[in-house]
């Protein structure tokens, strides 16, 4: 019961997300929904706010992949042709869609980071020292599942409205990298030293194992947070040459080549 | 000395021009002011939540709000760490920005409230269901508004 409640906000949101990126009959014309400029009156902004044109399903592309030029290159091509897809398109052009995507992926941070961080700090023993660790997680797992669930699908889909982009982002690779070290430093932990959870839980410092696990949770979080901001930046882009020859090497850069 | 001069005084000290003239900085003192966000979110839920019912138990929330405390105390002062020179490097935008001040009547509110009433509510033993609800409730919204007002800031 419990764990449906939660799962409605998420479900709620990819149907808000539906609606927003809808397909419509009416049109804008594309410069007029790339900048944003106050518009006249608002029901106007209104019509930009909706009226994105997309025809195309999210993921027709996924099958229409051909080429195979080494994995990274032919991903390079893959998501380029993503990015070229009307669904793209709409959500990377779109008035609000995207800056409320966006917003909602930052404010989930309280949500997930925020609490995984106030657990961290328990399995550490750095706070919270007579709160048992067992109480904590189960009352906090739920709302830091939601908050992952979020989280990953705003992401996604804010990945998705700008892929080849992201993709070739030298800070999104180490955000990606350390959220794989991140999943599995939970999975270890939770196979691990957490499934004797009921003989340290009222430990104000819990063993070796779980202060481990909570340091590295810690670290990573807080590097994925901070990567994850600095994607927005182009200082590395692809684009943007000349760069450092490892720059290029690491996000599958060719400059003046097929990889830009 | 007009509120507009102020802030015209503010944007030429030199942490708002040393921040304005490098390229790194701003990302970086943002990167760190969103941290913050985190940080401050997760504490700020992990009390009204369990105020809500919906978190930890409410017989422990004195106990866990005492703990609580002084991590969100830490974590509002990297907030203010990292704010003042990013407000600093761009006061005049933030003085034409409605979100700014929404933020800043939002961080005022919620900060008197949340060391005076809330913390007096959350260490009552015994007190109506409704109270502990409706301090949770205060306490969400206008920590929402900030937040709304601080990404909106960067939107304008």
């Amino acid at each position: 019961m419990r764990s449906r409640l939660l799962i409605s906000p998420a479900a709620l949101m990819l149907v808000f997300c539906y609606f927003v990126t809808a397909p419509s009959g009416a049109s804008v014309n594309s410069l007029g929904s790339q900048t944003h400029l106050a518009s006249e009156s608002p029901s106007s902004e209104w019509i930009a706010f909706l009226a994105s044109r997309k025809t195309v399903p999210l993921g027709t592309m996924l099958f229409e992949e051909g080429g195979n030029q080494g994995i990274g290159q032919s991903l390079v091509g893959f998501f380029g042709r993503m990015g070229d897809s009307p669904w793209s398109t709409g959500l990377h052009e779109s008035r609000y869609a995207y800056d409320f995507i966006e917003s909602i992926h930052v404010w989930t941070l309280c949500l997930f980071f925020g609490l995984a961080v106030m657990f961290d700090l328990r399995l550490l023993g750095w706070a919270m020292r007579d709160v048992p660790v067992a109480e904590l997680a189960r009352r906090l797992l739920p709302w830091t599942i939601a908050g992952f669930v979020i989280m990953a699908i705003s992401g996604s889909l804010l990945f998705y409205a700008i892929p080849l982009r992201s993709f070739q982002s030298i800070f999104f690779r180490i955000k990606m990298i350390m959220l794989l070290l991140a999943g599995l430093n939970v999975l270890i932990f939770h196979s691990g030293v957490y499934k004797q959870v009921e003989t340290w839980s009222l430990d104000a410092k819990p063993p070796r194992a779980a202060r481990v696990a909570g340091a590295f949770s810690l670290v990573l979080w807080i590097g994925i947070v901070l990567s994850g901001r600095m994607i927005a930046y182009n200082w590395f882009d692809c684009d943007r040459q000349p760069q450092p020859a490892i720059i290029n090497f690491l996000t599958n850069c060719v400059p003046n080549g097929s990889g830009n | 000395m007009s509120l507009l001069a102020l802030f015209h005084w503010f944007e030429q000290t030199a942490i708002g021009n040393t921040i304005r003239q490098s390229h790194w900085l701003f990302p970086v003192i943002e990167a760190v002011h969103l941290l913050g966000l985190g940080f401050v979110g997760g504490e700020v839920l992990l009390v009204d939540l369990g105020l809500l019912g919906l978190g930890m138990e409410r017989k422990s929330m004195a106990q866990l709000s005492r703990d609580v405390e002084p991590w969100l105390i830490g974590s509002l002062a990297l907030m203010f760490a990292t704010g003042i020179p990013l407000f600093l490097s761009e006061s005049i935008k933030c003085y034409y920005s409605f979100a700014f001040w929404i933020k800043m009547g939002a961080l005022f509110s919620v900060i008197l409230f949340t060391f005076t009433v809330q913390r007096r509510v959350t260490r009552m033993t015994s007190a109506r269901p409704w109270l502990f609800r409706f301090t949770a409730l205060v306490s969400l919204i206008l920590w929402s508004a900030v937040g709304w007002g601080g990404r909106w800031i960067g939107f304008s």
